[in-house]
């Protein structure tokens, strides 16, 4: 059993040979940098200012490692007891320290501090809220928390007023879009636990804390689509509540903002033409040859995939959508979401005036296309652990649909557009 | 300090102890179950410790298993949601509360009087009371794997109002909020016991600047325990008002202040950080003079460093609140004194590095442990550093950037020290000494398979993938950092294995080896192996700071100065040795009962009397009568008359390899 280091120096270099293949090894994955969610591939001052602090504090470590490293490296092997004899030869000599060294690598310590210091302070103030000189320019929205979605105002524009004259905020959900180039102020609220809102390519996170007004500030160079998500544990779903930002250029937006001011699109034959003449006209996009972009496209170009789901679906059924309409009233959906103009007149659950113009459902867990919709309306407690669509609408108001239930409601939802 | 222990009155009541009735009465087994269940022995107690942890230990590990076996893969169901949230609540909780903290406390019970020349600690009653009392807690946080309601699923740190019964209204949170309560009654009991046995107890000669280093850790970690304990004890009370009687401390529709569990959880969480790292420096300390064969480089700065971290880390709580809406100026102050406590980090590497410079290094596995501690303590140091910079915080917080920086200073921080405490340490507990080749082996296993598991989730954080989610995408770039974390994982597990496996079998047939195998310095290795229950036949008078090594190298003064001791205690009757008593397990039973009254049983909607209430009363009185009987009985012992031990420091250095 008993082996002395010396007399199988093999076996030590295996090991050594295996830990230097384990270090060439891991950082296989270190290209994979620039995911959805990257902190390194950012697209936004926020984020930028954010990662040149990261960068200096690697910067300084990196050195000191290699300077530290290099001195306890050098002492294992330079003073390593290579034979039976060198083990066993008479103790050096016991000394006890030096205190000139010590307080020069104290100093040396405090000095390499100062040096990430001084850019975190400046960027704790830059990256708290918009910079002073682009106050006029920046564009306000109220993002608030759910178990597990997101709700996003526009506090400074007004709906067109539905049949009852009612206005109220322009409101969406799980898909915040904003206006590129421009500073976005964020208030961030919660309605339930405390969720962390973050967008790692615009902004590092900040959380939604009940009983407190928090706020951030982002800013997204140019246009683009970005991945978003919950970074504080929130409960079942927790992993799941994702959201999406779209950036739009300056026409792009207002076109947006026009026709999320409009109340629900209603699809009838006799009207169907005047509805195609109102859709938003993208001046930028141009749709490409081989139709709408769907399905696995959302990943190859994911604005492309946004901008065509703003238009109405190619084939649209007007009776069954009319068969959804009545279904969403009946089977109750109408209580807990709001469609401007329509039944819906819930409020505590994401607005659905305009959902069939989003690329995700549930959370934005799903992309939203025929398939997904099917799935999530027949059985969400199947898609999505313990969301409250499940646990308080179907089960606790005992809602059963069958599948033509489900697929009239399917056309009516992708006609909200 | 010595003289007047063995002169005061409650230690010469010799013949009282005899012939006490029926209820006080005095278990005097030495072996077999009541041995062990009514022993005051700080060194069986600590075995106990070490059992336990251990023990949790593996139930934490298979739960960690569990939970990158879930994340092997995109979109994995392996586990459910709920599962996998329960799992990493589970995983965070046991190893800090029911396998590192112990695991560092059995290392206190077992070497610490070893090393200051004390028989036992100065409270042993208190110290059994501990053991069982954290046996209890941990029976509590763990007692909802058999439960409908399952076990806690609100996350190691229980954010309010998650945590509120709003939000979770299963007895789940409840088992939690008790057990933690209880594990900090035992762990402020043990820990006041440490500070009264290193002040009090120390051997003639044993100057508090000559105190061996593991043992002012202990010192300074059990002072962080006193102090940071209660802020978590208060905040789990408001929690447990809130769910059980309906306060508003956290209930938000109330007007409550989530952000404040916030401050009070950090306010312990981060001494805490300390409490689990600082006996592991301690270790290391240890080990690295031993096989340097030098001593400690810059004794007294490692030593203030250490309190100095004691002190700075009640002060940077907040960091782990960066991303809560501090306001610039408390990020900013938090985020400097984050920075300063770098230093006194930092000065011990120095230190550690200094200690190897100029030795004569034999590099046994205790060794190989400590360097590699050395190695990966510091690249957590360094993502600690990374975090203190509030910005790129923003980014890393509560991202797999953070869960692979402390699983560096946890895992390749405390966990390899007190593995390489367990190889140290193991000859003088057991007499037997783990084969060089196997410890060699599962220390590579293990050193590969950590890097391989925890190295990735860097880059995976700083790739975006938040923590705590039981699944994720497939198209977001995560999936092979996360196959080979997994992969990496089960390495990990193989070597935890493997050196478990070999620590099983060294105990039943490893090399048995003499006193003082590793040519250590500091008193313990003055014992022989086992140490006997009086620990030192004769109480050591100390000379210098490594005391050992001064012993075996003036070995006629010693031998002169103990003769000399030996006649002066025999003339005050020998050795006092406490007795053993049943009421701190007694005491920790009653405390059992009434806590499954408040957490596991359901409230009767009736009024009165019911299940409940009763179980806590119950449980209430047995402590009661158990604490009045361990009064009653008194703190009496007996003495002994060991044989003068032949085997006196009469080795020289080199005579046993």
């Amino acid at each position: 059993m008993k082996f002395s280091s010396s007399a199988f120096p093999r076996s030590r270099w295996v090991s050594f040979a295996l830990a230097l293949a384990g270090i060439v090894l891991l950082p296989g994955c270190w290209w994979e940098m620039n995911g959805h969610q990257s902190t390194i591939d950012v697209e936004g001052p926020v984020a930028r200012d954010q990662l040149q602090v990261f960068y200096t504090t690697c910067w300084v470590t990196l050195v000191i490692f290699l300077l530290v490293g290099s001195a306890l490296a050098y002492a294992t092997l330079k003073f390593r007891a290579r034979t039976k004899a060198d083990e066993d030869a008479a103790p050096p000599e016991q000394s006890h320290g030096n205190p000139f060294v010590e307080i020069g690598l104290i100093g040396a310590s405090v000095f390499a501090l100062v040096i990430i210091a001084v850019p975190t302070l400046r960027a704790i103030w830059y990256d708290y809220d918009v910079p002073a000189m682009e106050k006029a320019n920046a564009y306000s929205i109220n993002a608030t928390g759910f178990q597990w979605w997101w709700k996003f105002e526009y506090p400074n524009e007004q709906t067109e007023p539905d049949s009852t004259g009612t206005r109220g905020l322009v409101t969406t959900a799980n898909e915040l879009v904003i206006p590129a180039g421009r500073p976005i102020h964020i208030e961030l609220r919660t309605m339930d636990v405390i969720h962390s809102f973050w967008v790692p390519k615009l902004a590092g996170k900040v959380d939604m804390m009940p009983n407190r007004g928090n706020r951030m500030w982002l800013e997204a160079d140019h246009p683009g689509y970005y991945w978003g998500q919950c970074a504080q544990y929130c409960g079942d779903s927790h992993a799941v509540m994702r959201f999406r930002v779209i950036a739009l250029d300056a026409k792009d937006f207002a076109d947006w903002l026009a026709n999320q001011k409009k109340t629900a699109r209603v699809v009838s034959v006799a009207q169907d033409e005047k509805i195609e003449k109102a859709r938003p006209v993208f001046a930028s996009w141009k749709q490409n040859q081989t139709g709408f972009v769907t399905g696995d496209q959302l990943d190859i170009s994911p604005l492309d995939a946004w901008r065509a789901k703003q238009f109405p679906e190619k084939e649209e059924d007007p009776a069954l959508i009319a068969q959804g309409r009545h279904l969403f009233q009946v089977k109750t959906c109408a209580g807990c979401h709001n469609v401007r103009g329509h039944e819906g007149v819930g409020i505590a659950y994401p607005d659905l005036t305009h959902v069939g113009a989003r690329t995700t459902i549930a959370g934005s867990l799903l992309e939203n296309n025929t398939e997904n919709l099917t799935r999530w309306i027949t059985n969400p407690g199947a898609v999505k652990p313990g969301n409250k669509m499940w646990v308080e609408g179907y089960l606790k108001n005992n809602i059963h649909l069958t599948p033509d239930d489900v697929a009239a409601l399917v056309a009516y939802v992708q006609s909200l557009k | 300090m010595h003289d007047a222990l063995v002169k005061t009155d409650f230690i010469t009541e010799e013949k009282h102890a005899a012939g006490r009735h029926l209820v006080l009465w005095r278990p005097t087994a030495k072996t077999g179950l009541m041995g062990w269940l009514t022993t005051v022995d700080h060194k069986r107690i600590g075995f106990l410790y070490g059992i336990s942890a251990l023990f949790f230990f593996l139930v934490g590990g298979v739960e960690a298993l569990l939970i990158r076996l879930q994340l092997a893969v995109p979109n994995n169901t392996l586990l459910t949601a709920e599962q996998y949230n329960r799992m990493f609540t589970m995983h965070g909780t046991t190893m800090i509360f029911l396998a590192i903290m112990p695991l560092s406390a059995a290392f206190f019970n077992f070497i610490m009087p070893l090393q200051i020349g004390a028989r036992d600690v100065a409270f042993p009653r208190l110290n059994a009371f501990s053991y069982w009392t954290f046996l209890v807690g941990a029976i509590i946080v763990n007692i909802g794997w058999f439960m409908k309601d399952g076990p806690p699923n609100g996350g190691w740190f229980g954010y309010t109002p998650l945590t509120t019964k709003t939000f979770i209204p299963g007895h789940s949170i409840d088992l939690w909020v008790m057990g933690l309560q209880l594990l900090g009654v035992a762990s402020i009991a043990a820990s006041l016991n440490f500070i009264v046995t290193i002040i009090n107890l120390r051997a003639p000669g044993m100057t508090m600047m000559r105190l061996p280093v593991f043992t002012w850790m202990t010192l300074v970690t059990s002072f962080l325990i006193v102090l940071a304990f209660p802020a978590i004890t208060i905040a789990l009370v408001e929690l447990m008002m809130d769910r059980l009687f309906g306060t508003n401390f956290f209930e938000v529709s109330n007007g409550g202040m989530p952000i404040l569990w916030q401050h009070l959880f950090w306010v312990f969480g981060h001494p805490e950080v300390y409490i689990l790292i600082l006996p592991a420096m301690g270790i290391i300390s240890e080990i690295l003079p031993t096989f340097s064969r030098k001593p400690l480089f810059g004794y007294p700065i490692v030593v203030f460093s250490g309190a100095c971290i004691g002190f700075l880390g009640f002060g940077v709580w907040s960091h782990h609140m960066f991303t809560t809406g501090l306001g610039t100026v408390t990020t900013a102050a938090f985020a400097l004194a984050t920075m300063a406590i770098a230093v006194p980090t930092g000065v011990k590497i120095f230190n550690w590095i200094g200690t190897l410079w100029g030795g004569r290094l034999r590099m046994r596995t205790p060794m190989m442990f400590a360097l590699g501690f050395v190695w990966l303590f510091m690249m957590g140091g360094f993502s600690g550093i990374m975090h203190s910079a509030a910005p790129a915080d923003s980014q890393q917080h509560d991202s797999y950037f953070v869960v692979a920086h402390f699983h560096y200073v946890l895992i390749g921080g405390s966990l390899f020290a007190l593995l390489a405490g367990i190889h140290y340490w193991f000859p003088l507990m057991f007499g037997r000494k783990v084969s060089e080749f196997w410890g060699k082996f599962s220390f590579w296993v293990i050193f590969i398979g950590f890097n391989t598991t925890f190295f990735p989730m860097h880059f995976l954080g700083l790739n975006g993938m938040p923590r705590r989610t039981f699944t994720y995408d497939a198209n977001m770039g995560w999936n092979n950092g996360n196959l080979i974390a997994t992969i990496g994982a089960c390495f990990l597990g193989v070597g935890i294995a493997i050196y478990f496996t070999i620590m099983i079998y060294t105990y039943f047939k490893g090399e048995r080896v003499g006193r003082d195998v590793w040519d250590a310095r500091t008193l313990e290795w003055s014992l022989p192996n086992p140490p006997p229950e009086y620990n030192f036949a004769v109480i050591p008078t100390v000379h210098a700071r490594d005391a050992w090594w001064y012993e075996k190298h003036h070995q006629d003064e010693i031998k002169k100065e103990n003769e000399e001791h030996a006649s002066a205690e025999a003339a005050h009757g020998g050795i006092h040795m406490p007795h053993q008593s049943i009421y701190p397990l007694l005491s920790a039973i009653g405390i059992l009962i009434w806590a499954i009254g408040v957490a596991v049983i359901d409230p009767s909607p009736e009024p009165g009397i019911h299940l409940k209430l009763g179980t806590v009363f119950v449980g209430f009185a047995f402590m009661f009568v158990s604490v009045y009987l361990w009064a009653l009985e008194g703190a009496d012992g007996y003495h002994i008359h060991p044989e003068p031990e032949s085997a006196a420091p009469a080795l020289s250095p080199e005579a046993h390899k």
